[in-house]
């Protein structure tokens, strides 16, 4: 299955190729800013939240924006990947009914777009770091762990979701709610360690937590992400990413008809 | 999976046994509400369009689908290109396969001709060197010449066919699967095209075309295949086969 689908890839590079940069630049066609709207997005929306939510939680965390920023950008990047790539196949229908090509191609060019926003847009977290005074430390070279971790879990997600999503429409909404539902359950807006053990463990059931937590580790705390936890997620994602491929190329056969 | 066969490796093409149903829904539910309200309400029908078909074809023949409408000939071809899958049997293909089932699939009407060659030529598995390596033949072919930087949007109808078939026809696919787009742009263009299917099916690429023309196709092709209500009806050279068809349905 996994040969098929490098063999797949590699003879189709160019329309991944083609597909990562119009999703890219697609998006914002015709916008003043342009591409820039990735980037002002995140700020803009961690400029709400600074100002929000120290008068809500009183949190007393030190760099507070700093460490919204670094949960904001990788959160920004999972809902993306998710809501936006849940309806690819079905924007897609008219090329899907008449031409051959992978079709994974489709959600795999989303999260990939998402993935090189994401990079880029890291940028705005070490100049954050910078300004704040807090200082980068070399465990910043955990970072492309904990990004590869996350692209694989949204990859198998997104798999699942948008092959469901030709057949049961609604799945795009339930899907959107339920993301939003999980922003409250990942500590993007506060810390974990504010909770008591307990309700720590569960939070980590989500595997967006330590993914988000790890970043935090080696971005604003420099230390070590715990790397059992990680392990664990890393497993998960993969599980994930098998599972949503196996559902996928089950699903897609009916594509053609469906959409 | 079906084990190959040694002997298969003489064959593009090989369909086993291949049924297709489509499901017709009256009331398709699309939402979840839809699903649990009308469970099992919605009346669900089946439309046989292909029923037991076996066709072998071998590499480098060129092979023409006949039959009235709704016979079932698209169908097939679209499984040949696995755009849809058969509800029974199987199908084999071997080698770079490239189907022009509508011209200009995947054309972007924002994209300059010349943009719209990458990205079409992507669509069948070109990588850029392949496509640099041939844009400049492709634009040759669809004559458009300074329009191929223009958007595609302001493209009259002719041009966009022309630009859409050159792309295709100079993929370089070992198989060509051609659905009735013979009738593409003046007749000057038509003849070009003609020439050039000919010359491919001289340099040993696999052709299948279905196709209403049945004049071109008796100059064309090597064999032809008659498909009648979903069933092969008759298999063999161009001539005879479009002879028959002409007694019944002339």
């Amino acid at each position: 299955m996994f040969k098929q689908l490098f063999n797949d890839l590699y003879s189709y590079r160019q329309l991944l190729k083609s597909n990562v940069s119009k999703e890219i630049r697609g998006k914002y066609k015709g916008s003043f800013l342009g591409v820039l709207w990735s980037f002002v997005n995140p700020l803009l929306m961690t400029l709400v939240y600074a100002i929000v939510f120290p008068f809500v939680l009183k949190t007393g965390q030190p760099h507070y924006v700093t460490f919204l920023i670094i949960g904001v950008l990788p959160w920004n990047f999972f809902t993306t990947v998710i809501n936006q790539g849940t309806n690819c196949i079905l924007v897609n229908g008219g090329i899907i009914k008449k031409v051959y090509f992978p079709r994974e191609i489709l959600p795999i060019s989303i999260a990939t777009s998402g993935l090189v926003n994401f990079l880029i847009s890291s940028i705005i977290i070490l100049i954050f770091l910078f300004f704040s005074g807090v200082g980068y430390s070399f465990n910043i070279l955990f970072y492309p762990l904990i990004v590869l971790i996350q692209y694989i879990l949204s990859m198998g997600i997104l798999f699942i979701t948008c092959s469901i999503d030709v057949y049961i429409r609604d799945a795009e909404y339930i899907i959107n709610f339920f993301i939003m539902m999980l922003f409250y359950g990942t500590p993007v807006l506060y810390s974990a360690s504010l909770f008591p053990k307990k309700i720590r463990t569960i939070l980590n059931f989500n595997p967006m937590c330590p993914i988000i937590n790890s970043y935090r580790d080696i971005f604003l705390y420099k230390k070590v992400p715990d790397l059992s936890l990680l392990l664990i997620v890393l497993v998960e994602s993969i599980v994930l990413f098998v599972i949503g491929l196996k559902v996928f190329n089950k699903l897609q056969k009916g594509f053609a008809e469906e959409v | 999976m079906v084990m190959k066969s040694k002997n298969d490796n003489n064959y593009a093409i090989i369909v086993n046994n291949v049924s297709k149903k489509f499901k017709l829904m009256y009331d398709k539910p699309y939402t979840l509400k839809e699903r649990i309200v009308f469970w099992k309400k919605s009346k669900v029908s089946y439309h046989q369009v292909l029923k037991n078909i076996n066709v072998k074809i071998k590499k480098g023949e060129t092979v023409a689908l006949i039959g009235v409408n709704g016979s079932g000939k698209s169908t097939l071809l679209k499984l040949m290109t696995k755009i849809i899958y058969p509800t029974e049997g199987t199908i084999i293909t071997n080698g770079k396969l490239t189907s022009l089932l509508e011209l200009g699939a995947g054309f972007h009407p924002d994209f300059t001709g010349r943009e719209n060659i990458y990205f079409n030529a992507s669509i069948f598995g070109l990588s850029a060197a392949e496509i640099d390596s041939r844009v400049q033949e492709i634009i040759d072919f669809s004559e458009l010449g300074e329009f191929i930087d223009a958007p595609v949007r302001t493209y009259s109808s002719g041009m966009y066919m022309r630009l859409a078939f050159s792309v295709a026809i100079n993929v370089d696919a070992e198989i060509l699967l051609i659905d009735e787009i013979l009738a593409v742009g003046d007749q000057h263009f038509q003849d070009k095209c003609f020439a050039k299917l000919k010359q491919l099916r001289d340099s040993d690429k696999t052709i299948v075309i279905v196709s209403h023309s049945l004049g071109p196709i008796k100059d064309l092709c090597n064999r032809a295949i008659w498909i009648c209500d979903g069933e092969v009806k008759e298999d063999g050279s161009t001539k005879e086969v479009i002879d028959d068809y002409l007694k019944v349905c002339g």
